[in-house]
């Protein structure tokens, strides 16, 4: 069986700087692969540019046997069009670090917007799958309420439902306990192990280590903009081979 | 000036005056709705538009933000009579208007568009939102919410400059009154009535725009 993703030497530069230096990465399906790594390593952009959020300048990023973001290679290839970004987007969930709800919609309402205008439903359908959701994330009684009237743990567990509600094939959680106070992190990552136990697909960047060695399959180490070490949890935390990894996982610790 | 005889000379004037104001009214109206839809593509285009469309965009609203209204006015009504276009006195002041407003409600649109988080853009890209429905879905319905304010105030400025009109002859409130000034000299009484019809006018749109902002209180 071919890999759900499979990223083929991805160079992606910022002004210049190159960020990105020829990144090999593939998860299977119901795989969960956690990337740590200290800040500016490019764990970030990496997620973002699945998503397509982000532009690439070299590699290849391929989804489900279609390749995402352009067509072509070399000099013949070209950025796609902006409807076909948006369908291939579809395919992907993304959780960020900073929320991003909604701010005028409610709970439900966010998570209806993508499935109403992008999957076309009935609104009393999407109001039906949005209440599934948002009771499975621990929120059932919270949504009509407005991004405002929820703590930080409780919008992120919105914009988690909201990402998963959509059905994408692959789900992408860029550190999305950073900007939350210590005691709201513990109820987030349990929603995020229990879909993981449900056999979602989980690309996660993170800096909880216990989490990542807790709900993984495999953790990848990257260092300035290369995975410079990959393995299941043990083998990482356990006998990290690579010097720069132990030197992270020692400092992270502390 | 005995009041019984401006009662009299205000009964006598009555269908005069009704007139200007529902012009006055229709000419605020119209200025304003199309000069908002203006505003928002302008708006629209300077916040997110491609460069080139940026450009004219910015020079067409410093140009015409720069511009007294009378100017914009009396150019309305003259300059296209020299193109062989012969735009009636009503037509060039709503034209006059509708492209001022439009250039004021364009720099408020931009303001409330670009002091939206770029997050939010994001997060309706990542659930496949195409650009056009996070514009329609995310951006305006936010933007709307803090701009409300500001519109609400260059909705009641408008209505003030449309007395501007008068001058080339739309018969206004203005124009109106000073008709029947001309007729019973009680020029006091009159130019007062015509300052409490823009005041009743403005307070009516102020008192609108706050039970909106009420509605559209954030939770």
């Amino acid at each position: 069986m071919s890999p759900l993703l499979e990223i083929k030497g991805l160079h992606k530069r910022f002004h210049g700087v190159e960020v990105l230096k020829g990144v090999d990465l593939s998860l299977n399906q119901r795989e969960v692969v956690s990337i740590i790594g200290s800040s500016g390593s490019g764990k970030t952009t990496l997620l973002r540019c699945v998503n397509l959020l982000e532009e690439f300048e070299g590699g290849e990023i391929i989804l489900d046997r279609e390749s995402i973001g352009y067509r072509g290679t070399g000099s013949g290839r070209k950025r796609l069009p902006d409807r076909e970004l948006s369908r291939q987007r579809a395919m992907t969930g993304m959780v960020f670090q900073g929320f991003h709800l909604f701010p005028h919609l409610t709970a439900a309402g966010n998570v209806m917007l993508g499935l109403r205008k992008v999957r076309r439903m009935e609104r009393a359908e999407a109001r039906a799958l949005a209440d599934t959701w948002l009771a499975k994330v621990g929120l059932g009684n919270r949504a009509d309420h407005f991004p405002g009237q929820l703590s930080g743990g409780q919008q992120q567990r919105v914009a988690i439902a909201r990402a998963l509600a959509m059905n994408p094939k692959l789900v992408l959680l860029d550190e999305i306990t950073s900007a939350l106070d210590p005691e709201l992190v513990q109820e987030v990552l349990q929603t995020v192990k229990a879909l993981a136990s449900e056999g979602a697909t989980l690309l996660i960047v993170t800096h909880e280590m216990r989490f990542a060695r807790d709900v993984s399959h495999r953790i990848v180490f990257m260092e300035q903009g290369r995975i410079a070490e990959e393995g299941p949890p043990a083998e990482i935390f356990g006998a990290p081979k690579n010097a720069r990894l132990v030197e992270f996982l020692r400092s992270s610790r502390d | 000036m005995e009041p019984s005889s401006f009662l009299n000379e205000l009964w006598m004037a009555r269908s005069a005056l009704g007139a200007g104001l529902i012009c006055t009214i229709g000419v605020s109206a119209a200025a304003i709705s199309g000069g908002t839809l203006l505003g928002l593509l302008l708006g629209v285009s300077l916040a997110e538009g491609p460069m080139p469309l940026r450009f004219v965009c910015r020079a067409y609203v410093d140009l015409l933000r720069g511009t007294p209204v009378l100017v914009l006015v009396l150019a309305a009504f003259y300059v296209p009579s020299t193109f062989g276009l012969n735009l009636d006195a009503l037509s060039a002041g709503i034209l006059a208007l509708t492209l001022f407003c439009g250039a004021h409600v364009g720099e408020i649109v931009r303001g409330a568009l670009q002091s939206i988080p770029p997050g939010q853009t994001e997060a309706g890209r990542s659930i496949g939102l195409t650009y056009p429905q996070i514009l329609a879905y995310v951006l305006l319905p936010q933007a709307f919410r803090a701009i409300l304010p500001t519109w609400i105030n260059t909705g009641a400025e408008l209505v003030k400059a449309s007395s501007l009109l008068s001058i080339i002859g739309v018969g206004d409130v203005l124009l109106k009154v000073q008709e029947i000034i001309g007729r019973n000299f009680l020029s006091l009484d009159f130019y007062m009535l015509a300052g409490a019809c823009y005041l009743a006018i403005n307070f009516a749109i102020e008192q609108f725009g706050k039970a909106a902002e009420r509605r559209l209180a954030p939770q």
